[in-house]
């Protein structure tokens, strides 16, 4: 509208004038008073940062709870509509020692094994920063087994409400108290980051097992090009799982060929491997990524594989999603001890224990999932997630859902409902 | 006969303000004139500013500085070089902090603020409008 018009005046405004006002203008938008920060250069050692998720879950099946690999209970049996499953607040206090040396502290509040809220530690580590590429830190870490594992609970980092259950539940061992060092190498636009790590005496407390590792070693390397990533894992460990004591005690009392037994499938100092590959491309708007893993243990446990594919486009502030994934395993269910290894009178005994073992094996995962979903970026610092889950569970399995109730049909469907705002500051 | 009208003009003359308007968030980013980097391209800078690297491509140090979070130059910027919105931005460096990998750059409130910053340190390296640069400065991309 032309100044004149908008006044009503005849006088046309000179064109040096209109410079002069735009100038003005400009400059008095763009000048603020200095307000950088001493945390923004170099004058205060510590800085706060946190995020968390408030979420809801709901799913079809009342006869079985849908959770997380350390929850004792979830949606389905336990609630209708649970908030414990995603929701959990983070804060994560970060120290510059000196220039090269810092510390981190990340304390988390959420559900615990045992149905309490007390905080627990999931980083306490020093980094000693030796050269800008090569660094080495001591303390309590998380490791990068999967793409986001060590940042799996800082929902606004990530497309989902929750990372696929049925690769990410696949890691016992996802935090390590030890030492750890990454080397990173540029060569020319390919930045490849190469990190190990070791930990020693690993206690880990599920809702219905305990678990020990003398140690856990792991090496993790990550290729990066443009928009990009390949990642590629090893874990290797030693686990004892007090799983169904009873029912080894029972077989060892067989004789020879029961105790055989028992020593095939208990998990009593038993090495495990985790070989995991994973693939990202996320150019702006759109991305896809993959990751496959496979665990191998001469134990109950199994050979587990589990993979997924995930991918999702960008249109102004949403970001919706699709993601299929799956968990197998390679022996779902076995013969156990030949009865006629036994006394006639003890046969029903070994059938019994036949019939346990194989439960202790149905109780590994099977599944595949269908899921859909959509990211909201409403605010700053914000977002919400809706997301539909179609779990097929394998053909009697109970997938990776817990707290089986009388009446509950293995292998059949459940659909799962969540929607998550998650935050950060 | 002015066959264009009113309309026509009132069109014009917005057509034109808006030009300028895109003319004006032409972001550009630059270092000191004392720096010896002549030119970056889109993937150095992503490095660079993504905390992948804290060096130029000649070897010397490189300190990324950032505009304020939700100012135009810093969305631009960021939609320029790598393609994404200020809210991937965030996530990324939500991963990288929460893993207490790093922080992002530092942030600076205007880009009268930049050039300062700038011109204090060689090895600094950030982004603002065209029309801000002077011969303090020199463009990069």
């Amino acid at each position: 509208m032309r100044n004149d018009e908008a006044f009503g005046q005849s006088r046309k405004p000179s064109l040096l004038s209109k410079l002069q006002a735009l100038t003005l203008l400009t400059t008095l938008t763009m000048w603020h008073p200095t307000r950088a920060t001493a945390e923004d250069f170099g004058g205060s050692m510590f800085s706060v940062n946190g995020f968390g998720t408030a979420g809801v879950v709901h799913s079809s099946d009342d006869k079985a709870d849908f959770a997380t690999p350390y929850e004792p209970n979830g949606a389905g049996y336990s609630r209708n509509w649970s908030a414990s499953v995603d929701s959990l607040i983070g804060a994560q206090v970060t120290a510059n020692l000196t220039p090269g040396l810092t510390a981190v502290l990340q304390v988390i509040v959420q559900q615990n094994y045992d149905n309490t809220y007390w905080p627990h530690v999931e980083w306490a580590n020093i980094k000693y920063q030796f050269t800008p590429d090569l660094d080495i830190r001591i303390g309590r870490m998380v490791l990068p087994t999967f793409l986001v594992s060590d940042s799996r609970k800082v929902g606004y980092g990530n497309p989902w409400v929750r990372p696929p259950e049925e690769v990410y539940s696949l890691n016992p061992i996802t935090t390590l108290d030890g030492v750890d060092g990454s080397y990173r190498l540029h060569l020319g636009d390919v930045t490849n980051t190469l990190q190990a790590d070791y930990g020693r005496n690993l206690s880990i407390q599920f809702p219905a097992a305990h678990l020990d590792a003398p140690y856990a070693a792991g090496i993790f390397n990550d290729t990066e090009y443009g928009a990009a990533l390949l990642h590629l894992g090893y874990l290797v460990s030693n686990l004892t799982v007090n799983a169904a004591p009873a029912l080894f005690a029972g077989f060892r009392r067989l004789g020879p060929l029961g105790a055989a037994v028992a020593d095939d499938f208990d998990a009593v100092n038993k090495s495990v491997t985790l070989l995991t590959i994973a693939g990202r491309y996320d150019p702006g708007r759109w991305f896809v990524m993959a990751e496959w893993i496979r665990s191998r243990s001469e134990s109950y446990i199994g050979g587990t594989t589990g993979w997924y594919v995930s991918g999702g486009y960008r249109v102004a502030a949403f970001t919706p999603y699709l993601t299929y994934s799956q968990v197998s395993e390679r022996t779902t269910s076995i013969a156990g001890l030949n009865p006629s290894a036994e006394p006639a009178y003890l046969a029903p005994t070994v059938a019994s224990l036949n019939a346990g073992l194989n439960q202790l094996l149905a109780s590994r995962p099977v599944q595949y999932t269908s899921s859909m979903g959509v990211r909201w970026d409403f605010m700053k610092n914000f977002d919400l997630k809706v997301q539909l889950e179609r779990i097929n569970l394998g053909a009697g399995s109970v997938g990776t859902l817990i707290n089986i109730q009388p009446g509950f049909q293995p292998g059949g469907i459940v659909y799962v409902i969540s929607t998550a705002v998650d935050f950060v500051f | 006969m002015n066959h264009i009208g009113r309309i026509g003009w009132m069109l014009i003359g917005l057509a034109l303000s808006l030009a300028s308007a895109v003319a004006m968030a032409d972001v550009v980013a630059v270092v000191s004139a004392e720096n010896s980097v002549t030119a970056l391209n889109k993937s150095q800078l992503a490095d660079i500013f993504l905390g992948k690297t804290n060096r130029f491509p000649d070897g010397t140090q490189a300190a990324p500085i950032d505009q304020a979070e939700g100012s135009a130059a810093r969305n631009e910027f960021y939609d320029k070089i790598v393609g994404k919105t200020a809210a991937q931005i965030k996530a990324y460096w939500s991963k990288i902090i929460f893993t207490g990998r790093g922080q992002p750059p530092p942030t600076v409130s205007s880009s009268l603020e930049m050039k300062k910053r700038i011109s204090e340190n060689p090895a600094a390296i950030g982004y603002l409008d065209r029309s801000m640069v002077d011969d303090s400065l020199r463009v990069v991309f």
